[in-house]
């Protein structure tokens, strides 16, 4: 546990050094400021007397909620994308030349190794979604006075989008010890087969005549890792607050991730270096 | 007890379309006691990281097995108890020395206290105390190689192994390197040695291996290895004998200098009866030595003659 916890550490000095911190951060910062700013220049009181005459507290509730939810989304869906781009090589680095046979010549098992690696990357992106996610709700809330911290919680879920895409990623950089093929894999994932996936599920499987060929797809829409509902309306359900109905995409998740980290480090224990 | 134990160790690299094969190792027995400083000799590619890489579970061997400090290889955990300078290395370009030691104190489980001092310790060691604080990116090649050794010795190991630790570091920088290995073999640590620099090895090794082609061809003390025992240097006291004409077939005899005969023969006994020969004609003999090679001669005499066997097969 100590091992995995210092190697933890130093991947997050590692994306620290490698400026990759600082770059999230400063487009986070810079967002928030632009956000900040924006929100202080309008008269928010006129536009709210406007779409809440009553003054409900309920609709405010929504609205606010709602704005929250449309200025996170696509920046949580670009963030997504920044993620994957800069947590790539993290793993193909650690096995370069050189650099490997010194961490397995320490007293540090390989399993460990991996783990401390995935989880470091993983921390370091949710450091970044956090701030970001805790920005906007701190300039909307100071905005209405509305507090809610449970808005807070979609910080956690987009991570967990995350971690199910560098499972994937880690899979391909144990295998490949590059970092191209895994990124054009999650991103192929998560911009067109999974949304492609939840079109189908949603709308296609209805018009499909042959057993087979749905069997088949049903199959496969539980096998693709499924951001598109994890990005999509779990993401909307969890902002405004709503019950989350179906927990079926976060179970098949975190099954996808347990299976594929598994492989990953039976792979890894048994490669040459 | 053991330092390191093979048994039928073998490699196989098979590349990764499985067509081209190159054994690394072929059946490599090996028995190193603990205290020593061990030298591995071999040309380019005789498969000596190899065998390194795989003690230490960096490549899995195809057959046998091996244990190090009476442990089975695949136990991570005796680790703690082993240091490491591989062929290349390279540390994260973004730490200073410093860091690059903390991270691997911290991995080999030493707590932050400690540390401190044992960093300081190391890098005064290796005489590089005043780039502690830059960062790895601007260290030259001998400074890297200071810093592997200081980075192999962070735990206090009992068995090390040192791949070409000399590799472009300067003379004095090797006899400094040289001076490390001696004390630590002092504190009676194990050293494992790989290395292509003979004359180096040949002066602090207390046994040396010699690996051609994934085969261990000759194994023993440098004085074992170096003494050629059918080889003998007879210096006369007279200018005016040519002791070539002694020739025959049982004994080769060339000029080697002044006074100074080469001899080659089969036997103790047939220098024997050559010196009885001489003295009976009244020679006056001054000195008789064993012919000693250098490492480096023994070293290419005995690769040529793998090499002239092969050819013969
Ligand atoms: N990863 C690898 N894949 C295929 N062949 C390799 C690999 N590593 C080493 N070899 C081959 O194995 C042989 C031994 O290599 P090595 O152990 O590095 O020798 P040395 O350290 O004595 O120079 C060489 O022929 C080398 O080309
Ligand atoms: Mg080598």
């Amino acid at each position: 546990m100590k091992n995995v916890w210092v190697i933890i550490l130093f991947t997050l000095r590692e994306a620290v050094a490698r400026k990759v911190f600082i770059f999230f951060m400063g487009i986070t910062l810079l967002v928030l400021l632009i956000m900040a700013l924006v929100f202080g220049l309008t008269d928010t009181q006129s536009i709210m007397a406007l779409m809440n005459p009553t003054g409900e507290e309920t609709i405010l509730v929504d609205i606010i909620r709602n704005l929250e939810f449309l200025i996170v989304n696509p920046l949580a869906n670009l963030g997504l994308l920044l993620a994957i781009f800069s947590s790539a090589s993290f793993i193909p680095v650690m096995l370069e030349q050189g650099n490997i046979d010194l961490l397995l010549s320490k007293p540090v098992s390989r399993t460990q190794l991996l783990i401390g690696k995935y989880l470091g990357v993983l921390l370091f992106v949710f450091i970044n979604i956090f701030v970001f996610v805790f920005g906007v709700w701190f300039i909307i809330s100071v905005k209405f006075g509305y507090w809610d911290a449970s808005f807070l919680l979609i910080s956690v879920l987009i991570t967990f989008a995350f971690a199910l895409l560098y499972a994937l990623i880690v899979l391909f950089n144990v295998t490949t010890k590059s970092s191209i093929p895994g990124m054009m894999a999650a991103y192929l994932i998560f911009l067109i087969v999974s949304p492609l996936m939840l079109f189908y599920k949603e709308q296609l499987h209805l018009h499909i005549e042959s057993g087979v060929i749905k069997l088949l797809l049903d199959g496969l829409y539980y096998v693709v890792p499924q951001t598109a509902e994890l990005m999509g309306r779990m993401l909307y359900q969890t902002a405004s607050g709503n019950i989350i109905e179906n927990f079926q995409p976060v179970i098949t998740s975190i099954l996808f991730i347990i299976l594929t980290l598994s492989f990953s480090i039976f792979l890894f224990r048994k490669k040459d270096f | 007890m053991s330092a390191i134990s093979t048994s039928s160790l073998s490699k196989t690299y098979v590349s990764s379309f499985g067509k081209k094969k190159v054994q690394a190792l072929i059946d490599l027995n090996l028995n190193i006691e603990r205290g020593t400083i061990f030298g591995l000799l071999g040309p380019n590619g005789a498969g000596k990281t190899t065998l390194i890489k795989i003690l230490l579970q960096i490549i899995f061997p195809t057959l046998g097995n091996a244990t190090i400090l009476d442990t089975d290889i695949s136990s991570y955990k005796i680790k703690s108890r082993i240091g490491y300078l591989p062929e290349n290395h390279k540390y994260a370009s973004y730490l200073t020395g410093g860091e690059v030691l903390r991270f691997f104190g911290r991995l080999s489980s030493i707590n932050n206290k400690d540390l401190d001092k044992k960093i300081d310790e190391l890098f005064e060691l290796v005489g590089l105390l005043k780039w502690k604080k830059t960062k790895v990116k601007t260290y030259s090649k001998g400074m890297m190689q200071r810093l592997g050794l200081a980075q192999a010795l962070i735990n206090d190991p009992d068995l090390i192994f040192l791949d070409e630790p000399t590799d472009g570091v300067d003379p004095i920088g090797r006899k400094e390197i040289r001076d490390i290995l001696l004390h630590l073999k002092s504190r009676s640590k194990t050293i494992f040695l790989n290395s292509h620099l003979l004359s180096e090895v040949e002066m602090i090794t207390d046994r040396v291996g010699i690996l051609n082609k994934g085969k261990l061809i000759r194994e023993g003390t440098v004085q074992e290895l170096t003494v050629n025992k059918e080889e003998y240097r007879i210096r006369l006291d007279d200018d005016k004998v040519n002791l070539e004409r002694y020739s025959d077939k049982n004994i080769s005899i060339h000029s080697s200098g002044e006074n100074e005969f080469n001899v080659k023969v089969d036997d103790i006994r047939t220098l024997n009866m050559l010196i009885d020969k001489l003295r009976n004609d009244g020679v006056l003999i001054k000195e008789i030595m064993v012919q000693k090679n250098t490492l480096e001669e023994m070293f290419i005499s005995l690769i040529n003659k793998e090499e002239n066997s092969e050819k013969a097969v």
